[in-house]
């Protein structure tokens, strides 16, 4: 399950009003409690690095989660997964979303319908980035 | 021994360790002592020709290796690696 607390949620909602018709992306740190909860503490707005046509593609710069690594470590946090708009799209997780993930990571996708933030799902990838599953989102809007 | 910081996922590849030491005096060499002490972890890092997968990033100490002399970049004890894992996506 995936607790977002009302101040990285403000961050990921903000974030996503301010690229629309891009996408947008960025890193969730928080905490990973026994039974699988992860509350979300920060949300880290990053640059879509992706060379191209953003409406729908986004890339994280590299640079930007090394930074984020290094704060989790600082400050006893983990890096619990990342963060990623769908402009004008439902909140899935697409077959690109999937071939570029990470198993373990939570993915949070927010569905952003002109301009205004519509809803959010959160998904994991398996071992070999061949299938997802939902994870439980709880977020202050749901 | 550089240490190599490792990202949560691949942390079951390496006996639960947030880090690990590894030996050797380029890039290449601690990744594949790594890799010899855990198996588990290459095929998360190599691809089948034995080069680091595109979703792989080496940063060392502060700096991607891409903009050093990549996995020939030299290490001395001292140093740091830590694995980044690539991350993107798209609607399609
Ligand atoms: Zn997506």
């Amino acid at each position: 399950m995936l607790n977002l607390l009302a101040e990285p949620w403000g961050v990921i909602v903000s974030h996503a009003r301010a690229c629309y018709p891009r996408e947008c992306c960025g890193i969730l740190l928080g905490t990973a409690a026994e039974g699988d909860v992860r509350t979300v503490t920060t949300a880290v707005a990053c640059v879509n690095a992706y060379q191209g046509e953003q409406s729908d593609r986004f890339e994280l710069d590299p640079k930007d989660q090394f930074e984020a690594q290094r704060a989790a470590r600082r400050q006893g946090l983990e890096v619990l997964g990342f963060f990623h708009s769908h402009p004008d799209c439902d909140a899935y997780f697409s077959a690109t979303d999937l071939a570029n993930s990470w198993p373990w990571y939570s993915n949070l996708v927010v569905s952003v319908r002109g301009g205004e933030v519509s809803h959010a799902r959160a998904f994991r990838a398996n071992d070999n980035q061949t299938a997802s599953t939902e994870e439980e989102l709880r977020c202050p809007q749901s | 021994m550089p240490t190599v910081l490792i990202p949560t996922p691949l942390r079951p590849h390496c006996g639960g360790q947030s880090s690990a030491e590894a030996a050797g005096a380029t890039v290449g060499e601690v990744l594949e002592s790594l890799t010899a002490q855990h198996p588990g972890l290459r095929q998360h890092l190599f691809n089948e020709q034995g080069k680091l997968r595109s979703f792989v990033n080496i940063y060392l100490n502060d700096d991607d290796i891409r903009y050093l002399d990549k996995e020939a970049s030299a290490v001395t004890a001292a140093d740091t690696l830590t694995i980044v894992p690539s991350i993107a996506g798209g609607r399609a």
